[in-house]
């Protein structure tokens, strides 16, 4: 109950952020869109889901974040079916379907996306500062590069979430990262 | 003669893990450093005008030369570091013939982007050059070169994650691992040996530099496909040079686990982790990834304080390796009246070699010298001797240990014999490079003036010399592989 609400949230402040995400792309892509994709791992935090779904529903994560991360896919959502298709396809074959395949990945495999996560938001941010034009049509060139500088950014932040515990062991209080999840069945 | 059980009684079950993936990649390496090997002889005969090379096809060879060093000195650090890490955890046999998949895929689109598509780019794919090749070649062989890349650094990236984990669930983190306890003076009844420090090391600063120059591949690949699409030149240098530094760096960092692990079979004495050595460890962590700013002296645009660490760090990066590794080799191998066979033998002189290596290299670290030494043959100097006398010499070491049986016998004619031509011919054919780069002869170059002839033509001598002791070496290893131990 306590996650559905929390989902709920992330998805109604996810849709209350539909003016900004129309004034600024780091607003957009990096605050609008992983709050939707939050609230699909929240609404599904306690599902089960089976080991025989774990590659499939993976491949379907990253086929829909491989698409939301094209810029024409950016430009598009911010049109009437591009929104719609953005406020259901994010949670629903984002956020749930990456919540239930994560447990039954092998640790190298997690390791392995989340090392291709940092060179991405690398290469993203590579392209975004330097673009000779605009990538997206509804942003400025300007928003663009702070957006280029944000993925740097939150690359960086990233890594250090992920390094601390590996360096350092993992903390007590937090539940174990590795071992699977017992509430999926994992 | 003496036999492994009179002299030493390890700590740890000696296991053979996955020796048999091991032995294989022990193979490909010392057959890839032979082919290797005549590509640089072939290159050193054509700048004496011994024999006649296409310019075109001389950068392609420079470029073949160049990765296929790097990339078969890391596989065979990453081989040796692997089978010695096995000894103290278990590691996913299947993760390691992924890595090994993954590497041999590459090595083909390597090789087909230069020997098919014409790349002659060199091995570093410094941008904007794989795009602006002047008609040489195309856009697709630049990219199938760097996906040949990205195949081989997504190979290290999944070995190093297996090992990264592996070390973690054992020791419960990575510090710990890297020693920690034993630098802040805390109890640790499970010490982590030499091996799984270097081993921790590695896999922290070697996975950083993947996951950079993964960065700047794709970068560098979107570019080519779009070339609208610009890459900040200086951002990518140094992403690039970070990138192979670490890279190449890592390889003698595997490899040195050779020493640590099998060095005591010989002397008697067990190699183990202390305050000093754990504190050296941590430095070179530190320093690897800071010094590569010394590739850089030249770039008048970067920073002056990079430039200025890039120097100091260049000082202070010797001192661990020759603190630690270099003295305590020193004081193991004294008075221990080891047995001088051909894997002890080669083993030591690598850690003569990488030492001596590093002392070209602080000098070509210094911005004055750097001005005027940075684009002769100097620095292929400096390089070839931490690796032909260095790396290469760790893994010819290992492979002539893994095929050794139990018996530890004095080198017999044809060893000693092998290991003299080797040693002699990569001693003269450093030194060479050294004095042609003290006499301001340009590196890369595939056509030299008449005054640099007799450097080039003493350098090829010697080079030869170190193929037929490289030959010898592996052939003797690939002879001896379906033998019984005995």
């Amino acid at each position: 109950m306590k996650m559905t609400v929390l989902a709920l949230l992330a998805a109604a402040e996810a849709i209350a952020l539909r003016q900004a995400a129309e004034a600024s792309p780091i607003q957009h892509v990096l605050v609008q869109m992983p709050l939707l994709v939050l609230a699909g791992v929240l609404i599904s935090w306690d599902m089960r889901g089976r080991r025989v779904w774990a590659v499939p529903l993976l491949l379907t994560a990253l086929t829909a974040f491989l698409f939301w991360m094209l810029p024409r896919s950016v430009d598009w959502a911010l049109t009437p079916a591009g929104e719609t298709a953005k406020y259901l396809s994010l949670p629903l074959l984002l956020g749930v379907p990456l919540r239930l395949s994560w447990p039954w990945l092998a640790p190298v495999l997690r390791g392995f996306l989340k090392a291709n996560a940092l060179s991405m938001l690398g290469v993203l941010g590579f392209l975004y500062t330097h673009a000779p034009l605009r990538i997206c049509n509804s942003y400025l060139v300007s928003a663009q590069q702070d957006l280029g500088f944000a993925f740097l950014q939150l690359a960086v932040v990233l890594a250090c979430i992920w390094a601390v515990p590996v360096l350092f062991g993992h903390p007590r209080w937090l539940p174990s990262g590795s071992a699977g999840c017992s509430k999926c069945g994992a | 003669m003496s036999t492994v059980s009179e002299n030493y009684v390890p700590g740890h079950a000696a296991a053979a893990p996955q020796a048999g993936a091991v032995k294989l990649t022990m193979v490909l390496s010392g057959a890839v450093f032979a082919l290797m090997m005549v590509f640089g002889l072939l290159m050193r005969a054509a700048q004496g005008q011994w024999i006649d090379l296409d310019a075109a096809l001389f950068y392609q060879l420079l470029t073949a030369h160049g990765a296929g060093m790097v990339g078969t000195a890391a596989l065979s650090g990453a081989a040796i570091m692997w089978y010695f890490c096995g000894r103290h955890l278990v590691l996913s046999g299947g993760i390691f013939w992924a890595f090994l998949g993954l590497f041999l895929l590459g090595v083909v689109l390597i090789l087909g982007a230069i020997f098919i598509g014409g790349y002659g780019g060199a091995w570093t794919f410094l941008f904007p050059l794989p795009a602006l090749s002047g008609g040489a070649w195309e856009a697709g062989a630049a990219a199938a070169f760097m996906l040949g890349y990205t195949a081989i650094g997504v190979g290290f990236l999944l070995y190093y994650l297996e090992l990264g984990r592996r070390i973690h669930a054992r020791y419960g983190s990575l510090v710990r691992a890297l020693g920690w306890n034993l630098i802040l003076g805390r109890e640790d009844n499970d010490p982590p040996p030499p091996a799984i420090v270097a081993a921790a090391a590695v896999t922290i600063f070697n996975s950083i530099g993947i996951i950079l120059g993964a960065a700047v591949l794709v970068a560098s690949l979107v570019h080519l496909l779009v070339p609208g699409f610009e890459v900040d030149a200086l951002l990518a240098k140094n992403l690039i040079y970070f990138f192979g530094h670490v890279f190449i760096n890592a390889s003698i960092y595997m490899a040195v686990t050779a020493v640590y692990e099998i060095l005591p079979e010989y002397t008697g004495k067990p190699w183990k982790s202390n305050r000093l050595f754990a504190i050296a460890w941590n430095a070179v962590l530190i320093f690897v990834m800071a010094v590569y700013w010394h590739h850089l002296l030249q770039d008048v645009v970067m920073p002056p304080w990079m430039l200025v660490v890039g120097q100091l760090v260049s000082y202070f990066s010797g001192i661990p390796l020759i603190a630690v590794t270099a003295f305590s080799t020193f004081l193991y191998v004294r008075g221990s009246k080891m047995t001088w066979d051909l894997a002890s033998s080669l083993l030591v002189l690598s850690v003569a070699g990488w030492s001596v290596g590093s002392v070209p290299a602080s000098i070509d670290g210094m911005i004055s010298v750097n001005k005027v030494m940075h684009n002769t043959m100097w620095v292929p100097g400096h390089f070839h001797t931490y690796l032909l006398l260095g790396e290469v010499a760790m893994a010819f070491g290992f492979m002539a240990w893994l095929v050794r049986g139990k018996t530890i016998s004095q080198m017999d004619g044809l060893d000693r014999a092998a290991f003299v031509t080797y040693l002699a011919g990569a001693a003269g054919f450093v030194t060479v490079f050294l004095f042609s780069g003290a006499a301001s002869i340009p590196r890369r170059w595939a056509v030299h003036y008449e005054e640099w002839l007799a450097h080039d033509r003493i350098g090829t001598l010697f080079g030869g010399l170190v193929v037929l002791g490289t030959l010898v070496f592996v052939l003797r290893f690939a002879a001896r592989l379906g033998r019984r131990e005995g």
